[in-house]
């Protein structure tokens, strides 16, 4: 399967898409300007003695690039440790200076969405009322040639 | 009642987008069928608003990925089977009988209907039959698709709520016409994806999209919307003018439609304003 066919059939067949009835753990990753978000819910364990993330889904509220994204992210968050987590959440958005900034945005949302809800568990150890966790991205999500036709249309 | 709500939901997709698969005139009778069981969907969620009972439209991933139309039917027929062992969970015997009498029907057609090869609606081949497609035609059209086939059962399920969730006749009669544009954009649309070999049922709603507590805001949100998508019909209209006049005439439509649509929503929006 070449890249073009796997971002179609995650298109056609998101991994991990819906509620887990049985999380303890949920985070929120926040477009402030559009409203679009994503959540990111863990069923977390403890395994020698750090936590592990026994089970991930995903639910969104935008667009496609978002979905692909929540699939790739949560397939290869599923079965690793917190640290191995951190680790995928640093290098999913240390490549986001190399992507188109709309589809940069979708990626860091889901990124910091399992952060948060990493954080959420962690927080709820101390103290289990704990509130979810939502952190707001910093890519902008407007496309180029949006942005560009609105520069415009200001002048 | 809340599990049989579920399985109806699913039931309804299932058949519906059975109906994409096929190149018969089993189309059309699943369509018709797909018909019949959102309007039993209806029924049990009034029964639920009447009772002031909690439900929501979380539903799994509904597979349809088959080689053969019959694994669908099959699988149709053993959903048909399920919800009829629900009904009593239904107290409303007029509903039950109703609903239990279409059941009993549309499982006699579909045993009877022929078996076809649907491989290619899932074969992400993304040609269109008898069109030649530029690449960038191509990935606008499919980024397209996937997008709005969401955007429309989006459309239905939230004017199906608000409708389900108010007594006020003139925003329910601009809700319906709502819904049943956005059946027809989602039959369309449908079709294109498994011609294109990308078949696939959108993913569920999120509770906050369709429970929401302002109306006006949403409208206002929605017309925005319409707008957007009146743009990507228009930009996709060029992309794919080259390529085919069938195409492009049909994006304009689906553009001018949505006109239709905003006026609709500015509409209830006026309304809400002057209450």
């Amino acid at each position: 399967m070449n890249g073009e066919e796997h971002l179609i059939e995650h298109m056609m067949n998101p991994q991990n898409y819906g509620n887990l009835p049985e999380h303890n753990s949920i985070g929120m990753g926040k477009n402030p300007q559009n409203g679009e978000k994503v959540a990111i819910y863990l069923k977390v364990v403890e395994k020698e003695g750090e936590p592990f993330i026994e089970d991930i889904n995903f639910q969104a509220i935008g667009c496609s690039t978002t979905i692909v994204a929540g699939s790739i992210i949560t397939s290869e968050a599923k079965g690793i440790t917190f640290s191995r987590a951190e680790e995928l959440i640093s290098v999913t958005i240390g490549m986001l200076d190399n992507v188109p900034p709309e589809d940069a945005a979708c990626s860091e949302m889901v990124a910091l969405g399992l952060k948060a809800s990493l954080d959420t568990y962690r927080e709820r150890q101390k103290d289990p009322q704990f509130p979810m966790i939502s952190y707001h991205i910093s890519n902008d999500c407007t496309p180029q040639e949006q942005e560009n036709q609105e520069i415009e249309e200001k002048r | 009642m809340n599990i049989l709500f579920k399985e109806i939901h699913e039931l309804w997709l299932a058949t519906q987008f059975t109906g994409f698969m096929s190149q018969t005139k089993s189309r059309q009778e699943l369509y018709e069928f797909s018909n019949i069981i959102f309007k039993h969907l209806t029924w049990i969620e009034n029964d639920f608003v009447k009772k002031d009972i909690a439900y929501g439209y979380d539903i799994p991933q509904v597979p349809i990925k088959v080689t053969h139309i019959s694994v669908m039917i099959n699988d149709l027929i053993r959903r048909i089977e399920a919800i009829e062992e629900k009904l009593s969970s239904c107290d409303d015997e007029h509903i039950t009988f109703r609903m239990k009498s279409d059941l009993e029907y549309i499982t006699s057609i579909l045993k009877t209907l022929p078996e076809e090869e649907v491989e290619s609606a899932f074969d992400s081949n993304r040609a269109y039959p008898n069109i030649e497609l530029t690449t960038t035609a191509r990935d606008a059209l499919t980024v397209f698709l996937f997008e709005e086939i969401y955007k429309e059962y989006e459309l239905i399920l939230v004017y199906n709520y608000s409708k389900a969730n108010s007594n006020n006749a003139f925003l329910n009669r601009i809700f319906q016409i709502l819904i049943d544009e956005s059946f027809f954009h989602l039959r369309s649309f449908g079709q294109m994806m498994a011609d294109m070999g990308i078949l696939s049922v959108p993913r569920s709603l999120m509770e906050e999209i369709y429970k929401f507590d302002d109306l006006e805001q949403f409208l206002k949100d929605g017309i925005e919307e319409e707008k957007g998508a009146k743009e990507e019909c228009k930009k996709l209209a060029q992309a794919v003018s080259d390529s085919s006049e069938h195409f492009a005439s049909f994006f304009m439509f689906i553009n001018n439609q949505e006109n239709y649509h905003i006026a609709l929503m500015e509409e209830a929006l006026a309304y809400i304003n002057k209450k």
